[in-house]
């Protein structure tokens, strides 16, 4: 097995019940990620993108298939086990942020470390320094309600980079940004990757996030139409 | 724990207004179950306390066919007064008629030795030389016949062989005290003088028992200890407190509603926070942990409030005391004309455990249903 596999996807399929037959967002997937990737899944609304990331990240699991992510077997995990495999090793970016709005800044980004049981100092450490690598060290203070859209999902990435996880599994970014901030939340998180080596999975159909993807993967009504390698994304 | 409660208070922090409501209604729940609770355990302990000091001494020892609650039981409830037992103060209880202002009263007549020191009954009253027969009264009776010190009423009674003989009597004293029981058609007179007027020397219906009593084996008298005697009292007060116990019931049951309420409201509203939760790495189990804990906090900061608040009120009131009506006064069991709340331990205690308790359930209740949340539909907000 190549050591830079971190993700097996085998004839998966997810499937829904409607009514009395069964709605299939992903069929027969069958597909691999390796380390350092900076990979996007595209594709027009429904056609599977969210219900793939879902399952990667654990949230979901496989009607059918196998889905094995950093070694583990989705189908089979416990709550426990799918809790700590996204605790210490997957970061989520969502489309509208999610950012808990009662904490601020420095909370919001500290939270997955709290469920590490991580030091006061380390967790401070750490959260400072992912703030630096999103450029907002000086918000820390901050509700999420006084920053901008650009800065929220920065407040994100951080939020989600903080563990240094080694996938970062990111739903339409850029979906609720303008072009300026898409561009810069993206060259933030390319930097990441290089930096880190963190494996970056998107789901979009943003024409700005293509741009920088190393890796696109084209899903149509559930199934990988194409699965195509960029040798010199546009905006690398 | 240490990360949800540092969690939950957060979030019922970031609440705002609605935190505030749970917690000043949830607070007056605290302090309205210890303060109607404090009355009630104040008036218990009055209540016994006077009626010891007043009636029922340390015990009393009462003739084999004495029944307190028959009146035909009397006439024939008398025997001789043990001997050699100074401790023991007789009374013994006759039936009889007065005649004030021309109508007739029928009584209970007691007499007590009137050097007697176990009783607070001013017995030292019925030692009044300038009259043959003088007697004392309660207020409650005073007030009922129109008696007044200086009264003289005709007496008729029965002596030991069921004749009538008749004289009059003067009230020398009247006594106030808040035990009914000695008081209420009741006339207290020289044990001495009883004796005399039923031709039953040395003889007694009931002995109570001081302090230093010890128990006496005979086949007359039946001994009826302290704790028996003050039965009822606490019988009658746990039934009034059980009574008084729907006005907090409803306060905290409005309270937990409203808790009830918040989180149901709060796992709607905040699906998406639930969602990223999981995302993040907590397990369902620990939001649910979480969501509980934050429901019990709304008790703990209440409770906060609570003794803010309540703390100075419940030190005012026990110093100056509740007033009781005098319509209350008459309720037939010893009252005060002011009760003065006793706050125990185990009463504080006992509240906040229950309180925090039945708050904790409450929330748990709606939080349970996260268990069952798909995180990915809690993420989208598609919770129904």
């Amino acid at each position: 097995m190549d050591k830079n596999l971190i993700i097996e996807l085998k004839n998966l399929n997810k499937s829904y019940p409607v009514a009395d037959d069964s709605f299939f967002a992903l069929k027969n997937v069958t597909t691999q990620f390796f380390k350092g990737e900076f990979s996007g899944i595209v594709g027009p609304s429904g056609s599977g993108k969210t219900t793939l990331l879902n399952i990667l990240g654990s949230l979901d699991q496989p009607t059918t298939g196998s889905a094995t992510v950093l070694g583990h077997d989705i189908s089979s995990l416990s709550h426990q086990s799918s809790a700590d495999l996204r605790n210490y090793h997957i970061g989520f970016i969502f489309q509208v942020f999610n950012l808990l709005p009662v904490y601020t800044v420095f909370e919001n980004v500290e939270f997955a470390l709290l469920l590490q049981k991580k030091s006061s100092s380390e967790r401070k450490k750490a959260v400072m320094q992912a703030l630096e690598w999103v450029g907002l060290a000086d918000k820390a203070a901050k509700k999420p309600n006084k920053l901008s859209g650009g800065e929220s999902q920065r407040v994100a990435i951080a939020r989600a980079m903080v563990k240094k996880p080694e996938l970062l599994l990111a739903d339409e970014p850029t979906a609720n940004l303008d072009a300026e901030n898409a561009h810069g939340i993206l060259k933030t998180m390319k930097t990441l990757n290089r930096e880190l080596g963190t494996s970056f999975i998107f789901s979009t159909h943003d024409e700005k996030v293509m741009g920088y993807l190393n890796r696109i993967i084209h899903l149509r009504d559930g199934r990988i139409e194409n699965d195509e390698e960029i040798s010199n994304p546009k905006f690398a | 724990m240490k990360l949800a409660l540092k969690l939950a208070f957060k979030n019922i922090y970031g609440a705002g207004l609605r935190t505030i409501l749970n917690v000043i209604v949830l607070s007056f729940s605290f302090v309205i179950i210890i303060f109607l609770n404090g009355v009630m355990d104040g008036w218990n302990a009055q209540a016994k306390k006077d009626t010891i000091e007043w009636e029922y001494g340390y015990g009393q020892l009462r003739h084999k066919d004495y029944d307190p609650y028959d009146p035909y039981t009397i006439l024939d409830s008398h025997a001789p007064i043990p001997e050699n037992r100074p401790d023991l103060t007789p009374i013994l209880i006759h039936q009889a008629s007065i005649y004030p202002e021309g109508r007739m009263m029928n009584i209970v007549l007691k007499g007590i030795p009137a050097d007697q020191q176990t009783l607070l009954l001013p017995t030292s009253h019925l030692n009044a030389q300038e009259k043959q027969y003088p007697v004392i009264i309660g207020k409650r009776f005073a007030a009922s016949s129109k008696l007044n010190v200086g009264d003289e009423v005709l007496l008729r009674w029965r002596d030991v062989n069921g004749t009538y003989d008749a004289n009059t009597i003067y009230i020398s004293a009247i006594f106030d005290s808040n035990v009914p029981t000695i008081d209420d058609g009741q006339i207290w007179m020289n044990i001495n003088n009883l004796w005399q007027m039923t031709d039953q020397v040395n003889e007694a219906t009931l002995l109570v028992l001081n302090e230093t009593s010890t128990p006496l084996e005979s086949t007359l008298w039946n001994f009826t200890s302290q704790k028996e005697l003050l039965s009822t009292i606490e019988e009658i007060i746990a039934t009034k407190k059980i009574s008084s116990s729907i006005m907090y019931i409803l306060l905290l049951a409005i309270a937990l509603l409203a808790i009830f309420d918040t989180q149901v409201l709060s796992i709607f509203r905040r699906q998406k926070e639930i969602g990223t939760y999981v995302a993040l790495g907590m397990t369902r189990r620990k939001v649910v942990g979480l969501f509980t804990v934050e429901g019990s906090m709304y008790s703990i900061l209440a409770l906060f409030l609570a003794s803010l608040y309540g703390t100075p009120f419940f030190i005012f009131i026990k110093k100056i005391g509740i007033p009781v009506a005098e319509a209350d006064q008459e309720v037939g069991l010893a009252i005060a004309e002011r009760i003065f709340p006793i706050y125990g331990f185990s009463l504080v205690i006992g509240t906040v455990i229950v309180v925090v308790l039945a708050s904790t359930i409450v929330s748990f209740l709606p939080a349970r249903k996260i268990a069952k949340i798909n995180p990915v539909s809690a993420l989208k907000g598609k919770i129904q």
